[in-house]
């Protein structure tokens, strides 16, 4: 396989200038706003209604995928509880519904905080883990969160919250049955902000940071990194990424359960990230988008779609062991000359 | 010696179960010198290192830097503080640059975090900066800057280890600690690494130093201390301690007509 996907794009936007850089970021960016045209082409989900599973599952499955994969791909810590903190920000807009009269505007910081904590909290206690026990701890959390919603009533139990409000109608633009494609556009600009700020984290110090601690975090640690703080903020930022997915899920779904938040999210979740390449923005999105994507467009075919969808992850898998978009491998110099040993 | 002291060990012991790695050693660096530890394999070389830069907590005795105690320090802070070191068996960021290695171990003076990175404050495009002229600069010292924009695993030996002692210069320490810096080189690569070394004490840095090779040893060091089964057995010039009968014997054994 000589052409690379990702050094080819790579190249064309090394070799722009910032004003054709721009230009290129803004015409992708209102591709992705147009996406919903889709519907009347061979893209459209037969089954389900196309404008609705580019929200869900799609948008919301890119945006916790982007947050594992800081977690995940960028700081090397397998997290296998990540439902939970989408489970943490969902239930923070069903409960502030059921009790305040804030609107989904105004519980999603609060989601996003709230999810954040927690992923400090869950860091605080486990971070010293490492490897397979940090995932069994991890995994143990997720579960920890939905098994006490489930047993706590005051929540709903086994039934969950209904009724929660859809988003008020914002500049004109109303969130409701008939309007879904209006929680498309919200994904998308909530998408491209953790994007741009992804990027900003990944070229400085917490990037490098997170990097060296991937590699080896006992040199990292000797080196002068912070590593304990580090894998903290990667936890926390990944957490309230995880939570703003949950705040918007439950503003458009109105409805959530426990059920929903079991550990096969987080999974899927963690198959997205390496499907599409650990630790590449572009190829964990790319990883997301048709991994979420697909189940939706076989659906027609019920039974046997998740049959395929492990298929395609097995036969990938082997194809290319890295993911589809390999981290990038940041060597511009072609190695001269032979190794002195 | 009215020479400032940088490191001192005091009373060091370092006990795993029944082995006793270090035994009551007593050691001081002093400024501006290139310090050389030596010893047969086990002697307990690495291990002074380990405790020095807090990887081990010591059983008895502690570690003084620039006279303050380093006692319950977090390795990063010990750092920080200005102690930096190598690895016997190259332990680089493989899968980052040879200028990332080095920038990665600037940031430790660096004050921006999360947020300066995520809103690109002016103070943390200003340190992004000056860490990576710095990083360069130290590539220019240690001789590798053509390899800064290749992958660290990518490199060839020798640069590997040179990178390794560029990244421990990054983090900019009082006293930087080399653990067999020229393990597997050739006689003239050994010959360019004492430059190297003598180089780097020349630009102001403390060296504590632990090789094999007796002659760059020899070459080099101010002075030698030797180290048998966790205890020291002489600390002096290279001169003197190359005629130290405990030392020979140390290394050679002990005489057939003396057992």
């Amino acid at each position: 396989m000589n052409f690379n996907l990702r050094d080819w794009g790579a190249s064309i936007w090394e070799k722009s200038n910032k004003w054709q850089r721009l230009a290129i970021g803004l015409s992708i960016v209102a591709l992705l706003f147009a996406a919903p045209l889709l519907e009347k082409t061979f893209f459209n989900t037969p089954s389900t209604p196309f404008i609705s599973v580019l929200f869900y599952p799609i948008g919301i499955y890119v945006l916790m995928a982007l947050g594992l994969n800081v977690v995940v791909g960028k700081s090397g810590l397998l997290d296998l509880g990540y439902v939970a903190f989408y489970a943490v920000g969902a239930y923070t807009a069903g409960i502030l519904s059921m009790h305040t009269k804030l609107n989904t505007w105004e519980i999603l910081p609060i989601g996003i905080v709230l999810a954040m904590f927690s992923g400090l909290i869950l860091g605080a206690a486990v971070l010293r883990l490492r490897g397979d026990y940090l995932a069994i701890v991890t995994l143990g959390f997720g579960e920890i969160i939905r098994i006490t919603a489930l047993n706590s009533a005051s929540v709903g139990g086994a039934n969950g919250i209904s009724g929660i409000p859809n988003p008020p109608t914002t500049f004109g633009l109303k969130f409701d049955l008939e309007n879904q494609v209006t929680y498309y556009w919200v994904i998308l600009i909530l998408i491209i902000i953790t994007v741009l700020m992804i990027r900003g984290l990944s070229v400085r110090r917490p990037g490098r940071a997170w990097e060296s601690i991937r590699q080896d975090e006992d040199v990292a640690e000797l080196m002068g990194v912070n590593t304990y703080k580090y894998k903290l903020w990667a936890f926390a930022f990944g957490a309230s990424v995880g939570g703003a997915a949950g705040v918007l899920f439950a503003s458009k779904a109105m409805f959530i359960a426990p059920n929903i938040f079991n550990y096969n999210i987080s999974i899927l979740i963690l198959a997205f990230v390496v499907f599409g390449g650990m630790g590449n923005i572009w190829g964990v999105v790319t990883g997301a988008v048709l991994l979420s994507y697909i189940p939706e467009r076989i659906r027609f075919i019920s039974d046997m779609r998740m049959l395929i969808f492990g298929l395609l992850l097995i036969i990938m898998m082997n194809l290319r062991p890295d993911g589809m978009l390999p981290r990038k491998k940041r060597e511009k110099i072609k190695q001269v000359g032979g190794s002195n040993e | 010696m009215s020479k400032e002291v940088v490191l001192e060990l005091k009373n060091l012991t370092m006990q795993f179960g029944g082995v006793k790695a270090l035994n009551n050693v007593n050691l001081q660096v002093n400024k501006g010198e290139i310090c050389a530890l030596i010893g047969p394999n086990g002697a307990g070389k690495t291990t002074v290192f380990n405790v020095v830069t807090g990887v081990y907590v010591p059983t008895e005795g502690e570690v003084l830097f620039q006279g303050k105690s380093l006692k319950g320090k977090n390795r990063h802070k010990i750092t920080k503080l200005g102690i930096a070191r190598t690895f016997q068996n190259v332990r680089l960021f493989g899968e980052m640059t040879a200028l990332e290695n080095v920038i990665t171990a600037t940031d430790v003076h660096n004050k921006s975090g999360l947020m300066g990175a995520i809103f690109t404050t002016p103070r943390s495009r200003r340190e992004e900066k000056a860490s990576r002229e710095k990083a360069h600069e130290i590539l220019k010292l240690i001789g590798i800057d053509h390899r800064s924009d290749q992958l660290a695993k990518n490199l060839p030996y020798g640069d590997q280890r040179r990178l390794e002692i560029a990244r421990a210069l990054g983090t900019s320490p009082q006293i930087i600690l080399l653990d067999e810096p020229a393990a597997g080189f050739n006689p003239s690569e050994k010959e360019a690494l004492a430059k190297l070394i003598v180089k780097i004490r020349d630009s102001g840095y403390t060296v504590l130093l632990i090789e094999h090779d007796m002659s760059l040893i020899m070459g080099i060091s101010d002075r030698v201390a030797v180290l048998d089964f966790g205890e020291k057995i002489a600390d002096d010039l290279p001169s003197v301690v190359q005629n130290n009968p405990k030392v020979i014997e140390a290394y050679l054994g002990v005489p057939a007509d003396a057992s």
